[in-house]
């Protein structure tokens, strides 16, 4: 089993022809690799299939270059570059803290002491810690007190320490926000240290971390700041820091809590009172700045936090009230920020080599593939789009990257036992899935929690993605998901000739409907989950004017995506933030009052809990999943409508269709939609074909879809665990086929193509590709229909 | 609950026999569950397995809820090169500590492992899993491993 030392990502998802990608790559081990740029056509190796199909493409970037390890020093923290008045005597640190890890298994990843706040480094300094034991503990130098009491864990904890430099004496407080009937007190330690604090020249003060070494090699560059590499990072919120450079009273440090109080008429001073604002080194707020990675200070200097690796933010405070969900209408319950030793914004790495793309380089998927004389191997996939106006075809694969970047590196078959229940077996793990069960600081997917269990919410393109692969059978299915699974579509529209573009999410969410109304067709991934607001815009605004949608999969226009602008300066599309809030398919829960998203402010979870019904979007909207195989449709009886009767040309209406496939053997699987007029499907979507009873027992009901615990959900009991393909008719002659399984372009590359589901999908974009408006349904078809109210027959035809 | 049948009485022999049975009929699909495919390698029909035999079904619930009572982390199957050699491996349940590979026995196929898996799990399990005696602090504090990625 290879150990993965070849990894890599390119700064872009999409490049235009004629623009440079860069690549990064972290080759650690071998003196050499070679990269070759590749169009990829199939990445499933499934033995009964096309195998893996890739077409070398000269660049001027192919060849051989020098092999070189480059580290992600991965973990979230705010940090102030060194600063005089930084440089303390004497010292009052205070701050809220609701840790999730104070105390972690020996083996555990990051094992250690945990930095809260302070300028401590290496012996040096002033800081405040969780140490091993997971007790607060004060460092002055190498001296260290510490309660004794260990924290408790998902708790709201009031932490300070003074240090007078004059009388030598220490004094640390630990008073958690709840005390239960049986919680020993504990009362503050003090301890006559009696030194001078040796404040080192060059180390910053940090949040969340202390800094662990000031280091000039070149696996440090990729730190933030470059050269100072961070160690102990905490896992949990923090709320209200404050620094102070005076040991402050008891009493002080209370009416510090409200930290600096800048602003009226008559205050000639900073706050909170005329004395505690002469002392005043910092007071941090960081219900200012949600949407930002700037941990504001409020104090008189003006020491602002650089946040790094991005932690969730508008995240509920020590004084929470539960009156309001939204940060925006209640800031100041919002003050903390919730901290990971896993979080990843930009892996920073060096760039190893580039590619101008030439300017007649066709659209497509492509990738960047290297390998060593030693068998390494790893693909960076990237897209040529066509710039807005220069599109050159009829066609365009709109590549779900958001839906790619919320898996990505998900870590579910690692140590999720539980997933089993889900998938009905027991996971496999492939090499990706391996290495970064031992490489956390390659970052989760919004599917994974957290190495301290909390959800992640925010995804980086700035990484290598090792799931967005070829060669990678993801252990849902013991088959192709996402990328290698979309890759099967891209394998029959190669196969059977068609010219396309590439488009992506960030193209559409960035360009709006100008992306789009270039084509006549807009073919979807198999799997586009995750959607950003203007995209759905776009999408509807692209099939009323006319536009074509071929939805070539399920469970998509789910979640509510928004990109983080505090990344813009970085690029498009960097990262990607989700909740998964109050329903819908969720690996994690997010908590109560933290459903809006730190980007944009607005309310995450499920389109649908927005009024955005996925229904409405191509027809057809999630009904149920299951994990173990899937299976075949049949046709209804609306499929012989005139309406839509040219779809199946050449297609008997007793055929199985899709009783074969690379994902769980048939079309019908994983994922599957239905049509539902109360749901926002049209009142005039035909059901054109179903695979209604057919689906096992692993196959339930979605839970949004029903109010309380119940049996009678699964694949072998419930009338709306089934896929339903549909087709409906949108204005000024445009429309929308859903097929409406994950699992159906599995079957696109069946027997090299030549199956029903080739054919069914070959007459609907044959059809759907031509220039100008679809012919008209007749006129039979122009009628008044409810959407409950309906009556059977109305949306029945005769045979 | 219902109890894990024991070592040397016909219903273990039973659920042994039927998911073997199960197992060799889902060679050669891309996907796996304990149904037997009336043609091997192809789901278009499915009987027999978690959908006729209650048992089965019951004690393959559990087996995939419940953490191992002996300490050790769940059973995993680990391709060690895509399509051809697979292992079984054990979860560490410490995050950044990978899995570990449980005996020498390579196959040669995605789908013997699970079969070897609901054996080993057979013998791992107490009659009597899950039920009061069993009782510790973990029940109180969600160590029943759903959801830890």
């Amino acid at each position: 089993m290879g150990a993965m030392r070849l990894t890599g990502y390119a700064d872009l998802f999409g490049v235009n022809p004629g623009k440079t990608i860069r690549f990064h790559v972290n080759c650690d081990g071998p003196k050499k690799y070679k990269a070759e740029i590749v169009k990829m056509i199939n990445g499933d190796t499934n033995p009964r299939g096309p195998g893996l199909v890739e077409k070398p493409i000269r660049a001027a970037c192919n060849g051989e270059y020098d092999g070189r390890k480059q580290a992600i020093h991965s973990g979230s923290y705010g940090y102030v570059e060194d600063k005089p008045h930084l440089h303390l005597d004497s010292f009052t640190m205070q701050c809220w803290i609701w840790p999730t890890t104070p105390k972690t298994h020996p083996k555990y990843w990051r094992h250690g002491a945990q930095g809260l706040m302070g300028k401590w480094c290496n012996g040096k300094g002033y800081g405040l810690f969780l140490n091993e034991a997971g007790c607060i503990e004060l460092r002055v130098n190498d001296e260290k007190i510490s309660t004794g009491a260990p924290v408790r864990d998902h708790a709201w904890h009031f932490i300070a320490a003074t240090y007078d430099g004059k009388t030598g004496e220490a004094v640390l407080y630990h008073e958690p926000q709840i005390a239960y009937a049986l919680d020993p007190a504990i009362p503050p330690v003090k301890k006559k240290l009696g030194v001078a604090i040796d404040n080192p020249k060059g180390v910053p003060f940090t949040v969340a971390c202390y800094a662990g070494k000031l280091d000039k090699g070149a696996l440090a560059k990729s730190s933030k700041p470059a050269g100072i590499v961070m160690g102990g990072h905490y896992n949990g919120k923090i709320d209200s820091p404050r620094l102070c450079r005076t040991a402050l009273s008891r009493q002080d440090i209370e009416t510090m809590k409200l930290g600096a109080q800048p602003g009226l008429t008559e205050r000639r001073h900073c706050g909170p009172t005329g004395d505690l604002a002469k002392v005043i080194v910092g007071s941090w707020d960081f219900a200012d700045g949600i949407d930002t990675i700037i941990g504001r200070d409020h104090g008189p200097y003006l020491y602002d936090l650089q946040i790094v690796n991005c932690p969730t933010r508008a995240m509920t405070g020590h004084n929470f009230s539960g009156h309001n969900f939204d940060w925006k209408h209640a800031p100041k319950e919002y003050g903390a920020i919730h901290f990971h030793d896993d979080d990843i914004d930009d892996a920073r790495w060096d760039v190893d080599f580039e590619w101008q793309v030439p300017e007649n380089q066709p659209s497509a998927y492509y990738a960047a593939k290297l390998t060593t004389k030693e068998g390494d191997e790893d693909y960076i996939p990237f897209w040529v789009v066509p710039e807005v106006g220069k599109a050159t075809a009829k066609i365009a694969m709109m590549v779900p990257t958001i839906s790619y970047m919320a898996y990505a590196n998900e870590h579910l078959a690692n140590n999720a036992g539980g997933a089993e229940l889900l998938v009905y077996r027991v996971p496999i793990m492939q090499d990706q899935n391996m290495f970064l069960s031992e490489h956390r600081e390659y970052g989760g997917s919004i599917y994974d929690t957290h190495t301290d269990g909390s959800g992640i919410c925010l995804s980086s393109r700035l990484r290598p993605i090792l799931s967005i692969r070829p060669k990678y059978d993801h252990f849902l299915m013991q088959a192709p998901w996402q990328y290698p699974a979309d890759l099967h579509l891209i394998c029959w529209l190669e196969t059977m000739g068609y010219k396309y573009d590439c488009i992506t999410d960030e193209d559409v969410t960035y360009d709006g409907l100008a992306r789009l109304e270039q084509y006549n067709v807009i073919i979807t991934g198999s799997h586009p989950e995750h959607n950003s607001g203007p995209q759905l815009d776009a999408l509807h605004n692209y099939t009323q004017r006319g536009g074509r949608l071929m939805y070539m999969g399920a469970d998509a226009w789910y979640w509510i995506h928004s990109y983080h602008p505090a990344y813009d300066h970085l690029g498009r599309g960097i990262v990607t933030e989700m909740r998964r809030c109050e329903s819908g398919i969720r690996t994690w829960r997010a908590d109560p009052g933290e459903y809006y998203h730190q980007g944009t402010g607005e309310l995450g979870g499920m389109w649908r809990y927005r009024g955005r019904y996925l229904h409405s979007v191509a027809g057809t909207g999630m009904s149920s999943e299951g994990f173990d195989i899937s299976s075949y449709y049949s046709r209804t009886e609306e499929s012989n409508d005139p309406r839509v009767a040219w779809a199946f040309d050449g297609i008997g209406y007793d055929e199985k269709l899709g009783n074969f496939g690379f994902v769980g053997g048939g079309a019908a699987g994983t994922e599957l939609d239905i049509v539902d007029t109360m749901l926002g499907s049209p009142p005039h979507t035909l059901v054109v074909a179903t695979s209604a009873g057919r689906h096992t027992e692993a196959y339930l009901l979605v839970m949004e879809d029903y109010g309380f615990s119940q049996q009678g959900i699964d694949g072998t009991q419930h009338p709306r665990v089934r896929s339903d393909i549909a087709y409906h008719e949108t204005p000024n002659g445009g429309a929308c086929f859903a097929f409406s399984s994950i699992a159906f372009c599995g079957s696109l590359p069946w027997n090299n193509c030549q199956n029903n589901i080739s054919k069914l999908v070959g007459n609907v974009l044959n059809r759907f590709m031509k220039d100008g408006p679809l012919p008209p349904p007749p006129a039979s078809a122009i009628k008044h229909r409810g959407r409950a109210d309906y009556e059977p027959a109305t949306n029945k035809v005769a045979k | 609950m219902i109890p894990i049948p024991r070592k040397g009485t016909p219903e273990r022999a039973r659920l042994i026999a039927e998911h073997k049975a199960c197992i060799e009929s889902m060679k050669g699909v891309a996907g796996c569950t304990i149904l037997r495919c009336a043609t091997p390698g192809d789901t278009t029909e499915v009987s027999g397995g978690i959908h006729e035999d209650l048992l089965l079904n019951r004690v393959l619930i559990r087996m995939r809820t419940a953490m191992p009572k002996n300490g050790k982390g769940k059973l995993v199957v680990i391709c060690t090169e895509p399509d051809k050699s697979w292992r079984i491996g054990r979860l560490s349940g410490v995050r950044g500590v990978p899995p570990t590979f449980v005996g020498d026995k390579i196959y040669d196929n995605e789908q013997d492992p699970q079969h070897d898996i609901f054996v080993m799990r057979l013998d791992e399990m107490t009659e009597t899993d899950g039920m009061p005696e069993h009782f510790h602090e973990g029940w109180k504090r969600r160590d029943d491993n759903w959801t830890v990625t």
